[in-house]
């Protein structure tokens, strides 16, 4: 019992982490990260293989590169760190010129391809089989197994998701948050006040792809394995699932929306019967993600919470044209 | 070099395949100005509605034309229930991708419990094998390429030569204005859908004829080609959309032989890439015959 409640705790924070990051990309400033997911496994293999030990020590039977065995807090920042890294070269070939639509396939092809290329590629994170037996962190100092080890880790990750969500309240009320909605709702107009738009899209996605492989090392400590299976391209679409119906633009939204959609989902169907063919129900599953993300951008597309209009949203009285205008670039 | 030449000859099967998917991916992304991610689900749902027909004892080419009427009907009803009533709401396009994906899973995952999650292939004939120096193909494979050389030359023959042609160029070149010259917008996009919907149905069951074996997995592998080959040539033009089906069949082919057949949608995707960040707007400039808005 208390294995099952802290791992639904550290998922929910992980979800709630992976929520704020993709908000600030797909919500506040309009760019559809579709390959979200790749940038949280790159973070999770980066802290699985910093704190693996080399692939010589645990009999051979996965390979993969460095295992460099590294004390607890370096694993978990340098997966932060190689997160927006990665985000540096995929966001100059997408963000720079590309149409949204583009920028959106783009990413998404980008994501089956990654998934493909390290599923292939054995030597470099152990192909398909993934990684496995990762140490937690600070396993030496204490032992994994025990619940007071369990809830901390709990702790931690709550810690993090609060510290993320923090960051991302301050960057959506300031004045640096308005001009990524401007942006967002018109980018001409925002770019003829003088707002460089690929500089700020840049800036975002770095920043979200920071905190995405900040959950992947949080996700990946606890669950101590992680395989090319767990990060394939629906993965993301979940996320874009907790964003919708949380209401896109409101941290408050994206926090309603982990724990709604991929919490409350995985919970809701574990218990429910299995009925039908084997593989029915997690089909089934899928096919509610998609309604759900339908219904919503046809019934209340602004999401449950939705975002606060701007203090002056009354005083222009051509918003709504504005904002349903299709951006031009 | 002859395994070259022979990776040279699959090339020319893929690209058939490709030409087809890829026109009219390409065409759908040209009148209705939205990219239909769940393309490369409806042919893989077409392929089994050609493959439970073939089953069932019927010939695999007279099934190739059943999987073709679903395709049609099946696009058909996914644009006028789903995208149109989107579309005509006035949702942006980063709404439209997100749908369409959307519609791309769920239709997947509708068919898996219904077909299972084995690969299946047909019951064909392939027919005997004819040599050309070192290239090597089966009746099936060149009775493909001229499905698709046929295909192409209708797809001209309707764009250039018929009034439904001309009347979904001028759509797709500037929908408002079309309609304010008295043409049918709503029903020329409807048959739009049609014809390329009856495209991707012969599609996926060529793909399905042309290899092996096919499952609901294969989906997001003939998308990425897809994808590739029309912004390739350039979003919206069914006559790019060719030449990049030809470029990257060939290079996918020519690249597996080269290196590992793991790796043939890695070759699309860097061409995909490098047109990103060199051309954008494809090798065909997007003027003319139904270029996208935008």
């Amino acid at each position: 019992m208390t294995y099952y409640l802290t791992t639904l705790g550290v998922y929910a924070g992980v979800d709630i982490i992976a929520c704020l990051a993709l908000n600030l990309q797909f919500g506040v400033s309009g760019i559809v990260n579709f390959s979200f997911i790749v940038f949280q496994a790159a973070g999770a293999y980066t802290a699985a293989v910093l704190s693996l030990p080399p692939d010589s020590g645990n009999g051979g039977f996965q390979t993969y590169v460095f295992g460099a065995q590294l004390p607890f807090p370096i694993p978990w920042i340098v997966a932060a760190v190689v997160g927006g890294l990665l985000s540096v070269p995929v966001g100059l070939v997408v963000l720079r010129h590309l149409r949204v639509d583009y920028q959106a396939i783009a990413m998404l092809v980008l994501s089956v391809i990654a998934n493909l290329v390290i599923t292939n590629a054995r030597p470099f994170l152990n192909g398909a089989a993934g990684l496995s037996l990762v140490p937690q962190p600070l396993s030496e100092q204490f032992n994994p197994y025990t619940p007071g080890y369990l809830w901390g880790y709990v702790a931690v990750t709550f810690v993090c998701a609060a510290l993320v969500f923090f960051v991302a309240q301050r960057v959506v009320k300031s004045p640096y948050g308005r001009t990524l909605r401007a942006m967002r709702e018109h980018e001409l107009a925002a770019t003829a006040l003088g707002k460089n738009p690929v500089v700020l899209k840049m800036t975002v996605f770095i920043v979200g792809g920071v905190i995405a492989g900040l959950s992947g090392a949080i996700l990946v400590g606890f669950i101590t394995i992680w395989a090319p299976s767990t990060w394939l391209y629906p993965e993301t679409l979940i996320l874009f699932a907790a964003v919708i119906v949380g209401g896109r633009g409101n941290n408050w939204g994206a926090l309603f929306g982990a724990a709604l959609v991929p919490v409350g989902f995985e919970e809701a169907t574990r218990y429910l019967p299995q009925f039908g063919p084997p593989g029915l129900v997690p089909a089934l599953q899928w096919v509610a993600i998609g309604l759900l993300i339908i219904g919503f951008l046809w019934f209340r597309p602004r999401g449950v919470v939705p975002e606060q209009p701007g203090r002056f949203a009354a005083a222009v009285p051509d918003r709504a044209r504005l904002a349903e205008e299709p951006s031009v670039s | 070099m002859s395994l070259y030449l022979a990776a040279f000859g699959f090339g020319l099967v893929s690209t058939s395949v490709l030409a087809i998917a890829a026109v009219g991916f390409t065409m759908q992304f040209g009148i209705s100005n939205m990219i239909n991610l769940a393309y490369g689900e409806v042919m893989i749902a077409s392929a089994y509605a050609s493959y439970s027909l073939n089953n069932a004892g019927i010939n695999i080419w007279v099934s190739l034309l059943g999987g073709a009427v679903f395709g049609a009907v099946f696009s058909y009803l996914i644009n006028r229930v789903l995208y149109a009533p989107f579309q005509k709401k006035g949702t942006a396009l980063i709404g439209m991708v997100i749908i369409s994906l959307a519609a791309s899973l769920m239709i997947a995952n509708v068919l898996l419990p219904i077909v299972g999650y084995y690969s299946v292939s047909y019951h064909q004939d392939v027919g005997p094998t004819f040599h050309a120096g070192s290239i090597a193909l089966t009746g099936v494979q060149l009775a493909i390429m001229a499905v698709a050389v046929v295909l192409m030359l209708a797809i001209y023959a309707l764009l250039k030569l018929t009034r439904l042609g001309k009347a979904m160029r001028a759509t797709s070149a500037n929908p408002t204005l079309a309609r304010n010259c008295g043409i049918p917008t709503r029903r020329v996009i409807d048959t739009a859908w049609v014809i390329t919907g009856a495209l991707c149905g012969v599609a996926g069951t060529v793909a399905g004829m042309n290899s092996d074996t096919f499952s609901v997995a294969s989906g997001a592998g003939f998308l990425i080609s897809i994808i590739a080959a029309a912004v390739l040539g350039g979003a919206g033009n069914p006559y790019g959309a060719m030449i990049g089906a030809f470029l990257i069949g060939e290079v996918t082919e020519v690249s597996a032989a080269a290196f590992s057949p793991q790796y043939k949608e890695v070759a699309a995707f860097a061409i995909l890439i490098l047109v990103m960040v060199l051309r954008p707007q494809g090798l065909l400039a997007k003027r003319g015959t139904l270029a996208a808005a935008g």
